[in-house]
């Protein structure tokens, strides 16, 4: 056990030199490495955090949107709502206005239906009435009654009024001098000049008058000259009637 | 060249310097660390594989022992106690290879490291708040407890020298007393011993160095907080 100065002295510049060596070689580049790493997890971390803090920034966003959304959609469930109620509103009322309508419609056509049907029962009424008439006049006609209904018209002709027998002379004209007499038998001579003479003293001038027979007629004359017709018939009257029937109906 | 089982052999003298099988071995260690750092930290990648995550792993774990200690001066302490904890571990399993003698079995060895260790602790208190405020804590709490403190210098510094040569070197002596009275394979359980007093002492005499440099640190910092609150 000795101590030699000169190994104390080399021992410590080889432990000196060794220090270098090491931490030259040995800590540095671990500890380099270690730092690097650490400073790389650090990054990666705050990177990390970043991006957390950017996705709940980004959630807290969406979430707002989809409040915002849900807002806005309630709003416009609402006003669709409003528009779809009034759009109902709107289309009922219209139905039933169209509704009204054709039922106005068919209540019209159904009066007129039934006029027409009542009409036509009363047309029919009527016409079978005259003929009713007809044949019952028919089975108690007879020269007598010809003779009051050619004494009737005879007597209606002498007494018509001024203004009357100037429309008809103004009617016949001058080349119309023939007359066409319808009687319902065949009528005796006196009548036939009777006829004659009321048609000159009407018209002023000579009429010829053609005598023919229609069974038709029941009773009573039918004169016809040119446009004009004068009618003193059973058959006319009730033709007439039932004219005058379904007019008044149909008015 | 003389030597002998206490004695140290001299390999080669220069001059008035004899260059011991002591600083031969440890040229070899250096070279055989130097060597094993460059290849260990050759290719160090942020993706480290197992080898490199056992180098991280003894590095950190010796900042990390540091930083227990002294955490505001690891970083700065690292290469001076790491250094010790490595080459007093390899310098003292070094006797377990037949022929080859530990450099810590060599009490020149010790001492340098020792005397290392003291100039440290001064380096590192001085460096710390200047060489006026440092020297003052010696004269706290009492300027008489100066010379206490002054033989506790002494002391503590040949007390690690002569702790680590008596531990290294009583080893080696005591497995060649008993394979020259025992036989062959009878040393075996003393080297295994030899193993854990190696790690011991390497620990023990890193842990002590780094315990005097950081009490030089806190004590020194102790005497500017007293100045503080004195003013």
């Amino acid at each position: 056990m000795q101590i030699d100065w000169s190994t104390i002295i080399l021992e410590i510049v080889n432990f000196l030199v060794l220090v270098w060596i090491l931490k030259r070689f040995l800590y540095q580049p671990v500890l380099d490495i270690v730092a690097k790493r650490k400073a790389g997890i650090e990054e990666t971390v705050a990177k990390a955090e970043a991006t957390q803090h950017e996705a709940e920034a980004l959630k807290q966003q969406y979430e707002g949107r989809v409040g915002e959304w849900e807002q806005e959609r309630g709003v416009s469930r609402e006003a669709l709502q409003h528009e779809l109620e009034a759009e109902r509103k709107r289309r009922f009322e219209a139905l039933q206005m169209e509704l009204q309508a054709a039922r106005e419609k068919a209540r019209v056509a159904d009066e007129r239906r039934l006029m027409e049907a009542r009409r036509h029962s009363e047309q029919q009424a009527v016409t079978q009435g005259a003929r009713f008439a007809g044949k019952l006049l028919g089975r108690l006609s007879g020269p007598d009654l010809d003779a009051r209904l050619n004494a009737l018209l005879l007597e209606e002709l002498e007494n018509l009024p001024d203004e009357r027998v100037a429309a008809l002379r103004q009617q016949a004209t001058a080349s119309q001098n023939d007359a066409e007499v319808l009687s319902a038998r065949v009528l005796d001579d006196k009548t036939r000049r009777q006829i004659e003479s009321v048609l000159h003293t009407l018209f002023d001038r000579s009429i010829t008058c053609r005598y023919h027979e229609d069974p038709a007629l029941i009773a009573g004359l039918r004169i016809t000259l040119g446009p004009w017709v004068l009618r003193a018939n059973l058959q006319d009257e009730l033709q007439g009637f039932a004219e005058l029937t379904h007019e008044s109906s149909a008015d | 060249m003389q030597g002998g089982a206490l004695g140290v052999t001299v390999v080669w003298q220069l001059g008035p310097v004899a260059i011991t099988e002591t600083v031969v071995t440890t040229w070899v260690i250096m070279a055989l660390l130097g060597l094993l750092s460059v290849l260990l930290t050759r290719r160090l990648t942020l993706r480290p594989g197992a080898l490199q995550t056992a180098v991280e792993g003894v590095v950190t774990a010796l900042e990390a022992a540091i930083a227990a200690v002294a955490p505001a001066q690891a970083r700065h302490m690292l290469p001076l106690v790491g250094t010790l904890w490595v080459f007093l571990v390899v310098a003292n399993l070094a006797g377990l290879i037949p022929g080859v003698h530990s450099p810590t079995g060599d009490l020149s060895a010790t001492a340098a490291l020792a005397l290392l260790v003291f100039l440290s602790v001064h380096w590192f208190g001085i460096r710390a708040q200047g060489l006026r405020a440092y020297l003052r804590h010696y004269l706290t709490p009492s300027p008489i407890l100066l010379p206490f403190h002054l033989i506790s210098e002494v002391t503590r510094t040949v007390a690690l020298a002569v702790r680590l040569f008596g531990n290294i070197m009583s080893l080696e002596m005591a497995a060649l007393l008993i394979l020259l009275v025992a036989g062959f394979l009878v040393p075996i359980p003393i080297l295994m011993l030899h193993i854990i007093e190696a790690l011991v002492q390497a620990y023990i005499f890193g842990m002590l160095a780094l315990i005097y440099i950081a009490g030089g640190l806190e004590a020194q910092q102790r005497t500017a907080d007293q100045d503080k609150e004195t003013t």
